[in-house]
């Protein structure tokens, strides 16, 4: 009798501590939600490097009981990377190694492009908090529009981490919904004679410049703008390893396997985020929303400041290079490139466009600066 | 937390485009100043100049031999014609009039 009794007891026990007898319907909607984005990573390839491992960290932190948050373990270690911004600026560096500055140095004048790219964080911000948002949650769904998914989640887990998923979600779905949210707004915006504008070649820059460029500009921004020093500091070591051409190693590195690396655990933490309390909420369908106002707004930005430089440089510059200012290195420009070879086909613009694009990510990075240095 | 400086998304908006302008502004000023500072800039210009004229002197010699009579330009206009249909390595070694009319010539250009 005792034998049965202490059966049933522990059975019970093990069936109350079950991840099954814990179950609650959000957390079967959360899976549902991982594994349709896991679908659309791998199957529709939206930015599947992202969202895949978002979508199966989604899935995992949404099995009840599991103690990923409370114990300490390799989850907590990757939270803990998120938490104190230590991935984004390791992102950073493998983005600065990749980046080839070149166009931007060429035509200093595109940065114009990738500061008017910014008004899409702006007019989400003031969009957000219209729909009653605080200031800091406004000022984190507004950088949605920056299109650079590192410098978001950088800022998010300042200023409103409980909406780090639902952010880090949106961000990575319209870098990769680019080519589609962004032509419709650039036709509409320029005439037929605008888009077949024909752009100059870039002039051929020096390894000094490209070499002084990552050294100065950190010096300058970091001193100008504290809070993003990690951020932006990265981005230029990465660059540097790069240009110097006797830091190969380091550089093959921190673009290839370290980028991996973090990528891997950056997504998957971001999607260890999206559990059903802080992502089935009414604010995450406005978050959505928000940002793809704000991604629609930065490309018009971009675009019309393009049309004004047009203008002034006696129709040297090529306006539909302007939608790259939103960052989202290199789709972005690629979109450029596109509309511009539909307009007039032989028309290379994706070089051009690579400035404004470049210019966005330190761009972004600034207006992340100094929402953190005037919201937190 | 803090408290911000201001709650007004307008005025927050202008602030903070003001100085992501003003910032860019200043980095494309340090663009600019490096570029004039540049000390490797004159070094570099002058061996692209000086290949230039040796690749181009090398066919001319063989002009007047090998075209007998015909313009250069007409030549070059020929060889680009041939070129254009998918000669590869076909090398254009001589170019040389045809004197026929009538009916043979325009059976041929008709063809």
């Amino acid at each position: 009798m005792e034998l049965i009794n202490a059966f049933s007891v522990s059975l019970q026990a093990v069936w109350h501590d079950s991840g099954f007898f814990n179950f609650t319907m959000g957390n079967a909607i959360m899976i549902l939600v991982g594994l349709v984005l896991l679908y659309l990573a791998i199957v529709k390839e939206f930015e599947p490097l992202l969202l895949g491992p978002i979508a199966f960290g989604c899935v995992l932190a949404n099995f009840p009981n599991t103690g990923f948050m409370e114990d300490p373990g390799l989850m907590q270690a990757i939270h803990y990377g998120i938490a104190n911004e230590i991935f984004p600026p390791l992102i950073f560096l493998g983005i600065g190694a990749m980046t080839d500055f070149g166009p931007l140095i060429a035509r200093p004048s595109t940065l114009l492009l990738g500061a008017a790219a910014q008004i899409g964080v702006f007019v989400a911000l003031v969009g957000a908090m219209l729909l009653g948002f605080n200031v800091q949650e406004a000022g984190a769904i507004g950088i949605i529009g920056g299109a650079d998914g590192p410098t978001a989640i950088y800022l998010t887990i300042q200023m409103a981490p409980h909406l780090l998923g639902a952010i880090a979600v949106a961000a990575y779905s319209y870098m990769s919904l680019v080519p589609l949210i962004q032509p419709p707004v650039m036709k509409l915006l320029t005439t037929q004679k605008e888009r077949e504008v024909v752009m100059e070649q870039l002039r051929p820059v020096t390894r000094f410049e490209r070499l002084c460029f990552p050294i100065v500009s950190a010096i300058l921004i970091s001193l100008l703008l504290p809070p993003i020093a990690s951020l932006l500091g990265m981005l230029m070591l990465g660059n540097i390893f790069r240009e110097s051409g006797v830091m190969d190693r380091l550089s093959d590195t921190a673009q290839n396997s370290l980028c991996n690396i973090v990528t891997i655990f950056l997504a998957t933490g971001t999607g260890l985020t999206m559990t059903a309390e802080s992502f089935l909420v009414p604010q995450t369908l406005l978050i959505i929303l928000l940002g793809l106002i704000a991604f629609i707004a930065g490309t018009a930005g971009g675009v019309i400041f393009g049309k004004i430089m047009c203008r002034v440089s006696g129709w040297k510059i090529n306006p539909l290079i302007g939608s790259a200012g939103v960052s989202a290195v290199p789709m972005a420009a690629r979109v450029s490139q596109v509309v511009g070879m539909k307009a007039k086909p032989g028309n290379y613009l994706l070089m051009h466009a690579m400035g404004p694009n470049v210019a966005g990510v330190i761009g972004t990075a600034v207006a992340a600066g100094t929402m953190l240095a005037m919201l937190k | 937390m803090s408290q911000p400086v201001t709650t007004n998304p307008f005025i927050i908006m202008l602030i903070n485009m003001t100085v992501v302008f003003l910032v860019l502004i200043a980095l494309g000023l340090v663009i600019r100043l490096i570029h004039v500072l540049d000390p490797t800039v004159k070094k570099e210009k002058a061996p692209e100049i000086a290949p230039a004229p040796v690749e181009e002197a090398a066919p001319v010699p063989e002009l007047p031999n090998s075209y007998d009579g015909v313009e250069p330009e007409i030549v070059a206009v020929i060889a680009a014609a041939v070129a254009s249909m998918g000669g590869g390595n076909l090398k254009v070694r001589a170019v040389h009039p045809v004197e026929r009319e009538g009916w043979k010539q325009s059976g041929r250009l008709g063809r």
